[in-house]
């Protein structure tokens, strides 16, 4: 059996008519890890006695006829800045290389309750700051699709356990595209919630107002039934929405004709790949051919995404990263003159390049006799962003977009230039400066055979609206136009 | 703005870094193109315009009641003592 080629409704079907067991299928997990991990490098760590011991436990449930939950048996995987208990959290850091936290994040304890097994926590940029995983503290983690490119990232490891079939589903973290942007290089479904959808309880913080936690996975409905599992209010993070958890799997067959998809006229222009447009151009024909009305937008400060994205995300990222001083997590370097000079050496040792520059860009961003213009200025143009998407709302139901300009990008090749690496975020950042949710579907793949992905965004918990979107794109062969 | 290889130096000493020598120049070239970047944000007529410090979708209770409830891993972060084994963090002077 090749984990590839299922999906977690069948394989929950699977189990229920005894066709096979829970413990076959951990067993294969961890043979197909054994087999192409040490390529891809996806995982930063395994947790196999647990997993055997959950899906024993499972195995004798569903034997006795008990009730099974949602994603009963399902391999899952966690990006490796969510917490679990006393499972090292490494955040792709050295500095919390041996930090094993004393709770569990409440998006995995949900998964848990739905029924999930975790398998593994998966590789990504330290601190989720980076586009391509490169940035890990520990290794680098491969495209499966072309060894030689990036995964994507920050959540590449998770995109590459979901693309191996390693695990049906993973949980990713998205602050400027870090679930998306894997999700598209790796040709798998990546979703970034509304912003307070689900609880960042045990996320380890990179920017907190724009962080969230959300699926990646083979299918536009395992994304819905992860999202089910995991959305919802919680006492343990402030900015938890107290919306319900919608109701997104039962809906997603419901016809979606009629509704109008904005094309954001910003998105199409200087610096897009030419067979990326190619595809993107075929996905808008495929939604006319459903009877979707698309219309010409303009989100006109889009040109000022990035520069306000890199402002905010670093200000907030050099107050996050505060914490780590070598008193309370991780890494503790000595010192024999004074504490400063153990806090400067413990951050110096423990923090990677590119999270240097980082704090060094916020901090100097909020720093006396720049803060307003800077990071305050920022947050104005912010405004404006929202307003912008605002008013787009008020003439479509969902905007369509590619989610990056270009497919997955060789290793090394823009590593040493951190601002051509930053505006390739483009497309994906202003999502998360206005709080929106947004996926990214595969739409095909180029001529080097390197998936595209389509990203679609709407209004402020119109998730449910969203995914029924994406599915009926998976329905039409969308995938594969 | 150009950021200057004393500018790195203030920065990090605010930021508890330490940047190596050779560290520096890179980094003032780096982040001056950055700096220069974002500058393209003075094109733009901010007057009146209100921050956004975060996209607020709702809070129930930005500040919960204050009353003990129950945590994961809360009493057995107590029971493990080298959890709390910090070092001297008063100095003389």
């Amino acid at each position: 059996m090749n984990l590839k080629n299922i999906t977690a409704d069948k394989l929950v079907a699977l189990y229920k008519n005894r066709d096979l067991t829970v413990t076959e299928v951990i067993t294969n997990v961890y043979e197909e890890i054994d087999r192409t991990d040490p390529d891809v490098r996806a995982f930063m760590s395994l947790c196999r006695d647990r997993a055997f011991q959950e899906a024993r436990r499972m195995d004798t449930k569903i034997a006795a006829g008990e009730p099974m939950e949602p994603l009963a048996g399902v391999p899952i995987a966690i990006k490796d800045n969510i917490t679990i208990r006393d499972i090292t959290t490494t955040c792709g850091s050295r500095i919390l290389e041996n930090y094993a936290p004393p709770y569990t994040s409440t998006a995995v304890e949900r998964l848990r309750s739905a029924g999930a097994i975790v398998v593994g926590k998966t590789n990504c940029d330290e601190f989720a700051m980076g586009s391509t995983t490169e940035n890990s503290g520990f290794f680098v983690t491969r495209n499966p699709h072309n060894l030689d490119r990036v995964p994507g990232g920050s959540s590449g490891g998770s995109a590459v356990s979901v693309a191996s079939g390693t695990s049906l589903i993973a949980l990713g973290s998205d602050t400027g595209g870090s679930i998306r942007t894997p999700a598209s290089f790796c040709g798998v479904v990546g979703l970034k919630p509304t912003y307070g959808r689900v609880s960042r309880y045990g996320l380890v913080a990179f920017a907190s107002s724009l962080d969230q936690i959300g699926p990646l996975a083979k299918s536009v409905r395992e994304c819905a039934q992860t999202l089910e599992a995991i959305s919802g209010f919680d006492h343990f993070d402030s900015t938890s929405a107290d919306t319900p958890a919608p109701e997104l799997v039962k809906i997603l067959e419901q016809p979606i004709k009629g509704t109008r998809i904005g094309i954001p006229k910003e998105y199409f222009v200087g610096g897009l790949d030419r067979e990326v447009k190619a595809k993107i151009e075929a996905c808008m024909r495929l939604y006319e051919g459903l009877g979707c009305e698309l219309r010409e937008i303009s989100l006109p400060h889009t040109e000022y995404a990035i520069a306000t994205y890199y402002l905010i995300a670093t200000a907030e990222a050099s107050s996050n990263l505060a914490r780590y001083d070598g008193v309370r997590y991780g890494l503790r370097e000595a010192a024999d003159s004074s504490l400063r000079e153990m806090y400067r050496r413990t951050r110096h040792n423990g923090f990677g390049k590119e999270v240097k520059r980082r704090i060094l860009l916020g901090t100097y961003a909020l720093s006396a006799g720049y803060y307003d213009a800077y990071y305050l200025k920022a947050l104005k143009v912010r405004t404006l962003m929202l307003k912008d998407f605002q008013k787009a709302y008020e003439q479509v139901d969902i905007i369509l977009t590619p989610t990056s300009p270009t497919v997955a990008f060789k290793i090394g090749e823009k590593t040493g230039d951190p601002l051509s690496m930053y505006l390739s975020d483009i497309f994906t950042i202003t999502l998360n400066l206005a709080g929106l949710p947004g996926i990214s579907v595969p739409c095909g793949k180029n001529s080097e055979n390197l998936p595209v992905g389509m990203q679609l965004m709407a209004n402020h918990f119109e998730e449910a609206l969203l995914l029924r979107v994406a599915h009926h794109f998976e329905k039409a062969g969308g995938f594969t136009v | 703005m150009k950021i200057s290889e004393s500018d790195i130096e203030y920065v990090a000493k605010l930021a508890m870094l330490e940047v190596a020598d050779d560290e520096k120049k890179e980094l003032a070239e780096q982040l001056s193109r950055i700096v220069e970047y974002v500058e393209k944000l003075n094109k733009l007529d901010l007057s009146g315009i209100e921050p956004t410090p975060q996209v607020v979708t709702s809070a129930k209770h930005a500040i919960r009641d204050d009353r003990v409830a129950p945590r994961t891993g809360s009493s057995d972060a107590s029971k493990t003592v080298k959890l709390f084994k910090v070092p001297k963090v008063i100095t003389e002077r």
